[in-house]
């Protein structure tokens, strides 16, 4: 029981990694009217089929996998993958709190990343697959945490956009639910590469920030 | 040793921004080294204001963005706050004193312990003066309430005198101190209490 204990209160919304300010795109695209009300599980879904499948559950895995020089080429690895700065950008804040988090929380993570975060290349989903290892889950669980984490910040920020109300946004998450489990039921080979981004969200990421509500 | 972080506080426009403002001066007049963290919703408003200031330099200046919800990045997850106190305590190890703003917020905000070592709410006069006796958290639980915009008081129809016994009587003694902010006034009996309190020099 202890492991499902453990990845249940890492999976918790409640649990500080600092990605709350974050909405991964999507407030862009409902104010340009590329998301409403009715297509906003569809778009999730995509994020969670294009971003979340094509590269965040590659780049955790290997975050996960790896320690020592390892672990820091990797980081490396995903800074070169990210040629948007935007999304660079937030990817490292976000990073940047779950160091932050694990700091306060006294738990030790491998040297290698620290200097990662120190060089300005501590991207949020290498360090949170690290963090997940180190916090004694196994890959699936990790997984299943960040696809999870994923598909919630995406609802709950819609929630506090006004977009989708908070009974509903639980009937859509869980109505996604066995989608999100055959996503991260999909292990990925070590040293795969991630691919790319869902296109929709890589444009939304892209604009101004001016008179946006959140960070992205 | 680490930078003292000290929060503060307060509903919107209450004059945190100008307390931060008046304050530098007397910090640097009194050889504190000291940087700041801005939260403002979606802008880097307060940041860039006081880096126009000039009272510090620009990048010791900092700004984190809270999204929708300011006391969510003051309390539930500080983490982003932390990483920039973080950041500010590598890139300048000499410094003594990291001041947090929050977003302006409601009188329920109060500062996450993980994140502060002090924090204190500032109201004004010109917000009511029936605004200590509805005792939020923030009046009620912060280490130093302040009230500022004094000079107000006889255009908004508030008796201070008994605004401040309020304030006192609510907060059971723990400390309440008046400024007008535009002005400097009352700024250098906060200064003098953040030394004695959290600097400890
Ligand atoms: N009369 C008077 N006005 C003041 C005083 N202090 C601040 N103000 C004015 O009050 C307004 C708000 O001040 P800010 O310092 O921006 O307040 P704030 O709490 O930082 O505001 P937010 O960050 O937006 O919540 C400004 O127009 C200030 O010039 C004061 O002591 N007296
Ligand atoms: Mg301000």
């Amino acid at each position: 029981m202890m492991p499902l204990v453990r990845a249940m209160q890492l999976a918790d919304s409640g649990f500080p990694s600092g990605v709350f300010a974050f909405s991964w795109g999507l407030e862009s695209a409902l104010a340009d009217g590329r998301v409403d009300r009715h297509s906003l599980p569809g778009w999730v879904l995509a994020e969670l089929q294009g971003r979340w499948h094509g590269f965040d559950r590659l780049a955790l895995a290997g975050g996960f996998r790896a320690t020592g020089a390892a672990l820091g080429d990797w980081f490396a690895t995903i800074d070169r993958l990210m040629p948007v700065e935007r999304l660079r950008g937030a990817s490292v804040q976000a990073g940047e709190a779950l160091f932050a988090a694990a700091r306060a929380l006294r738990i030790g993570l491998d040297p290698a990343a620290v200097a990662a975060e120190r060089a300005g290349l501590g991207h949020f989903t290498v360090v949170h697959g690290h963090f997940l290892a180190v916090s004694g889950l196994d890959l699936a669980a990790a997984l299943a945490v960040s696809a999870l984490a994923m598909a919630r910040g995406c609802f709950s920020a819609a929630v506090r956009l006004g977009a989708i109300g908070a009974i509903a946004m639980q009937r859509e998450l869980a109505a996604l639910a066995p989608r999100i489990a055959a996503l991260a039921a999909d292990l990925p080979a070590p040293g795969t590469l991630p691919a790319g981004f869902s296109p929709l969200s890589d444009i939304a990421l892209m604009r101004p920030r001016d008179g946006r509500l959140f960070i992205n | 040793m680490t930078a003292a972080r000290v929060g503060i506080g307060g509903p919107v426009g209450s004059g945190k921004t100008a307390l931060i403002e008046a304050m530098l001066g007397e910090l640097a007049r009194q050889g504190i080294d000291t940087a700041v963290i801005t939260n403002d919703l979606v802008t880097d408003e307060d940041a860039e204001r006081l880096r126009r200031g000039g009272q510090l330099p620009p990048d010791r200046v900092r700004a984190v963005q809270a999204g929708a919800c300011p006391h969510t990045v003051i309390r539930e997850d500080p983490t982003l706050n932390m990483a920039a106190a973080d950041r500010l305590e590598a890139d300048y190890p000499g410094l003594d004193l990291i001041l947090l703003e929050s977003g302006g917020d409601n009188l329920a905000s109060t500062f996450s312990p993980d994140l502060v070592d002090f924090w204190m709410f500032v109201i004004d006069v010109a917000g009511g003066d029936d605004i200590p006796r509805k005792k939020g958290p923030g009046i009620v639980q912060s280490n130093l309430l302040v009230i500022n915009k004094v000079d107000l008081a006889p255009h908004v129809g508030v008796d201070f005198p008994k605004m401040l016994a309020e304030a006192q009587a609510v907060r059971g003694g723990a400390p309440v101190l008046a400024t007008v902010c535009r002005r400097g006034e009352g700024v250098a009996e906060v200064v003098a209490h953040l030394r004695h309190e959290v600097l400890f020099k």
